[in-house]
């Protein structure tokens, strides 16, 4: 073999570490990912400047998903505002009606009743398994991957059936209320989940991952891609998973507890390179830290009412809308005027499955809000892309918008 | 605070330790809903967010977010908010900075590379300018969009729409038609300041008297000269009136000499009673052509 | 999807079974002469309803339904149905979310690429007319006015049920129309 190419350089005449072919130069060329990919996750484009197959520039185009949300919702009750939040990051929907109903709570100086705030830690917990189930296995599928896709989806079809049962819809809940939950959810539900923690989500989910976690191929295609320093992952406002997988210990459930979070006892996973693989594997210990948090709640769930019995924000039930006159009068006034929140502005974030959510609202006094901003998770990772796929490989750019996890419906809004 | 919010560190000692590092570039702090705002100088900001960042006592490592907002009553309409967060104190501040749309921002990239993107959304919602941003496109909006869509004087629904041209064989850009105009309920309670008069009130409320409401019957008796005191109809009845212009109904000073309307009883004819007429509205001419499509009076919210 | 698989007892469900003489015409035919006639026509009609590829125009909410129905517990490709992602390959574009401003002529572009006959699906209340963003200075109000539109399904998002019932409604329209006009 070694003679072989010994030979052909020699008949050749040329040094093998030089690229191009006599007189023919190679200038660096310019193609267009997306807008419509099947590895973009949604409407992307990333005009990339390649060299060879060297990346060397890429100008994310984002956008292509842009509603217009932060004006409707200026147009919109508080309640009619909340749908709008599901449909931000579709494929967590529940944590991102978390960050909304805290802030209109906190301008509201709501109290929510300890139940709700279990229930809501609960179904928030069970939106980050469902996350990351969508995010684990479009990963692996981006690198090539098929099987572990397949039973993930199985593991989010259950996540979906629990949704439909405790709100009924699969995905777009609107469970969470300002000042706790829509209603409360049956016993056999939470008896059903418990058995789904203690069986089925572990046998699949951890079957699944044990085909890739120590995968030779699914290594080579993650280990060192797209590494990011500490300093980088401040500096470029990373949050979540990302700024886990670069070493910093920061998760907002554990250090700016809200609900009930301060009562849960869970890991928080750290990265030591800061790599695509820690990314995807913080995910992956976060499922189980988050089945563990659903364990505790069951547990520890106590009776009681699931929404503020303050009737000047939250109705009041059916059932005593047809004896009393009053709760009558409530319910009218607060399904057409809503509710007036005193003016003031606050900025409240959480965790939500891709990293920090947060809502900035601005009250006027009125039953509207005056400005409501989200501070998605997918903007500041995506404008990372450029100098994190530097020097890289065209093919390294699935599996770092893998790692990323970006929904455009947050990112666009 | 009631509200089961994220609870960071406290905000004991934040605005003094603010104050001490950056002087009389604060215009404005304070601490309201739990959260602390500073309103500092424009021209100041690099020099603000890098004591804030470098301070120690302060060490507000990353900038979260840059939200705008518009409040178009003011002199300088926009403001500017960045929330920035630290990772060693935990605790989260908001600085503020108001501008207009010709005076620009200095551009905090130096500092945070995060913003760049962040103040071009700001840009492309508010049009508000930054100073050494270099990259200062529309990043959301469409590729030639005209006007900033999160200001207060945008329409909800903007000005032009898509459709695709099967002359022009691509898809083009034409005015805003809506088949049925956005239906904005204003369910402000009148008595708490809604902005708008109640049908019926427009005549009441600097009119010369309370007979002159839509209640009086045009088969009602003239109305009492205007010189007559204003009296309610009757004791419960809404009135535009001011608390020192009521009379009571009851007290006899002010009784009305002339005897309230009394209708005939013996003319109840179907011509006085409207019996027998088929329902107002209701033939066949006055019926819109296609009940499901109610035509627009062209003063939508879009004109 | 509550399917009942034993056989049913009651007798006024016999009229879903299949038609017993047709089965037994055909039968005879082919015991008879060892072949069938029909119609080019019809026969690449039926063809037709057995492989729809489909193009994958996943744009927001609608995507995440669409791709559940491809995953195992809904399974599209026992209809024939499977995703493709190049417009050349596939015969039915699913459109599936939120049509906004800036992405429309990339919408129109693709459904330009796909070759003749193809069908379009809208899915979704946003794809349908707008629907929760109807009123937004940045969506198209129904991805009609950008490309002939065949089968809408209605919801928000969905369920992978109803966008399986979609395809098979699809799948009737082209059976009994035959190739759609334009």
């Amino acid at each position: 073999m070694t003679d072989t190419v010994d030979e052909m350089i020699a008949r050749d005449g040329k040094d093998l570490n030089d690229p191009t072919t006599g007189d023919v130069a190679i200038a660096n060329y310019t193609i267009n990912f997306g807008p419509q990919h099947p590895a973009a996750h949604g409407v992307l484009r990333l005009v990339t400047e390649l060299d060879g197959e060297i990346i060397e520039r890429i100008d994310p185009h984002i956008g292509l998903l842009h509603r217009g949300t932060e004006k409707l919702i200026e147009y919109k009750t508080y309640t009619q505002a909340l749908p709008y939040f599901d449909r931000f990051d579709y494929c967590s929907p529940m944590a991102m009606e978390h960050s909304y109903v805290l802030a209109v709570e906190k301008l509201l100086d709501l109290e929510v009743p300890l139940r709700a705030q279990y229930l809501r830690v609960f179904f928030a917990e069970l939106t980050r398994i469902k996350n990351h189930m969508l995010n684990l296995g479009s990963h692996v599928m981006d690198v090539g991957a098929m099987t572990p896709n397949l039973w993930l989806f199985e593991l989010r079809e259950d996540c979906m059936n629990f949704y439909e049962r405790a709100s009924g819809a699969r995905m777009h809940a609107n469970y969470f209320r300002v000042g706790g939950v829509r209603q409360d959810v049956p016993l056999k539900l939470l008896t059903d989940i418990a058995d789904w923690l203690d069986t089925r989500l572990p046998r699949l989910f951890e079957d699944a991952i044990s085909l890739v976690a120590e995968n030779r191929i699914f290594k080579q295609r993650n280990v060192d891609i797209a590494v990011v320093s500490r300093d980088d992952a401040v500096k470029w406002g990373f949050s979540g998973p990302m700024i886990r997988a670069a070493g910093i210990p920061w998760d907002i459930r554990r250090s700016q507890p809200y609900d009930v979070y301060d009562r849960m006892e869970f890991d928080v996973p750290v990265g030591t390179r800061g790599d695509c693989y820690d990314r995807f594997m913080v995910r992956v210990e976060e499922v189980r830290q988050s089945a563990r948090i659903m364990k505790q709640c069951l547990n520890e769930m106590p009776e009681g009412p699931v929404l503020t019995l303050d009737r000047k924000v939250a109705p009041p039930s059916r059932g005593e809308m047809k004896q009393s006159m009053e709760a009558l009068i409530h319910h009218f006034k607060l399904f057409t005027e809503g509710y007036h929140v005193p003016a003031g502005e606050v900025y409240v974030a959480t965790e939500s499955p891709k990293g920090e959510f947060g809502v900035y609202l601005v009250s006027d006094g009125t039953n509207k809000p005056y400005r409501c901003k989200v501070r998605p998770t997918a903007f500041s990772h995506l404008q990372a892309m450029d100098f994190m796929t530097k020097g890289h490989m065209l093919a390294d750019i699935t599996a770092v918008l893998g790692a990323m996890d970006i929904v455009f419906g947050e990112c666009d809004r | 605070m009631r509200a089961p919010a994220p609870k960071y560190a406290p905000n004991d000692g934040v605005i003094e330790a603010a104050q001490a590092a950056l002087g009389d570039a604060i215009v404005e702090s304070k601490d309201a809903v739990g959260e602390v705002s500073l309103t500092v100088v424009r021209d100041r900001l690099v020099e603000v967010m890098l004591a804030l960042r470098d301070t120690p006592g302060l060490e507000y490592q990353q900038l979260s977010e840059i939200a705008g907002a518009d409040y178009p009553s003011r002199a300088e309409r926009f403001d500017v908010v960045y929330q920035l967060l630290s990772f060693t104190r935990n605790h989260r501040i908001r600085v503020r900075v108001t501008t207009d749309e010709e005076k620009p921002v200095p551009s905090v990239t130096g500092i945070w590379p995060v913003a760049g993107w962040l103040e071009r959304e700001v840009y492309d919602m508010y049009g508000v300018l930054f100073d050494g941003n270099t990259d200062l496109r529309r990043i959301l909006t469409d590729y030639g969009f005209v006007g900033h869509p999160l200001r207060k004087d945008f329409p909800q629904t903007g000005y032009v729409e898509l459709r695709y041209s099967e002359e022009a064989k691509r898809v083009v850009y034409e005015p805003v038609n809506l088949a049925q105009d956005f239906r904005n309920f204003d369910f402000m309670s009148p008595w708490e300041g809604a902005a708008y008069v109640l049908p019926g009130d427009e005549k009441a409320a600097p009119g010369p008297g309370p007979a002159d409401t839509p209640q009086a019957k045009p088969a009602a008796p003239t109305p009492p000269p205007s010189d007559a005191p204003k009296v309610p109809e009757a004791k419960g009845a809404p009135t535009p009136l001011s608390a020192d212009e009521i009379a009571k109904a009851d007290s006899p000073s002010v009784k009305p000499t002339e005897p309230q309307a009394k209708r005939s009883k013996t003319k109840d004819g179907p011509q006085d009673t409207g019996a027998g007429d088929s329902d107002p509205g209701n033939q066949p001419d006055q019926k819109p052509k296609d009940s499901d499509v109610i035509p627009t009076k062209g003063e939508g919210q879009n004109q | 999807m509550g399917v009942e698989l034993s056989p049913t007892q009651n007798p006024l469900a016999a009229g879903t079974l299949p038609n017993v003489a047709f089965l037994d015409d055909i039968n005879a035919e082919i015991g008879d002469k060892g072949f069938l006639v029909t119609s080019t026509e019809e026969l690449f009609q039926w063809a037709r309803t057995g492989s729809l590829w489909w193009m994958t125009f996943g744009l927001a909410c609608c995507a995440v339904e669409m791709i559940h129905v491809n995953m195992p517990r809904y399974d599209m490709e026992r209809f024939g149905a499977a995703p493709r992602a190049s417009p050349r390959q596939s015969d039915v574009m699913i459109v599936a979310g939120t049509l906004c401003n800036k992405m429309a002529p990339a919408l129109r572009r693709v459904y330009d690429q796909m070759s003749e006959p193809k069908y379009v699906i809208s899915m979704g209340s946003c794809a349908n007319g707008g629907g929760y963003y109807h009123y937004s200075y940045s969506v198209v109000r129904g991805c009609d006015r950008i490309v002939p539109v065949d089968i809408y399904v209605p919801g928000c998002p969905p369920t992978a049920e109803a966008l399986l019932y979609g395809v098979m409604q699809l799948q009737r329209k082209i059976r009994r129309i035959g190739t759609l006009e334009r």
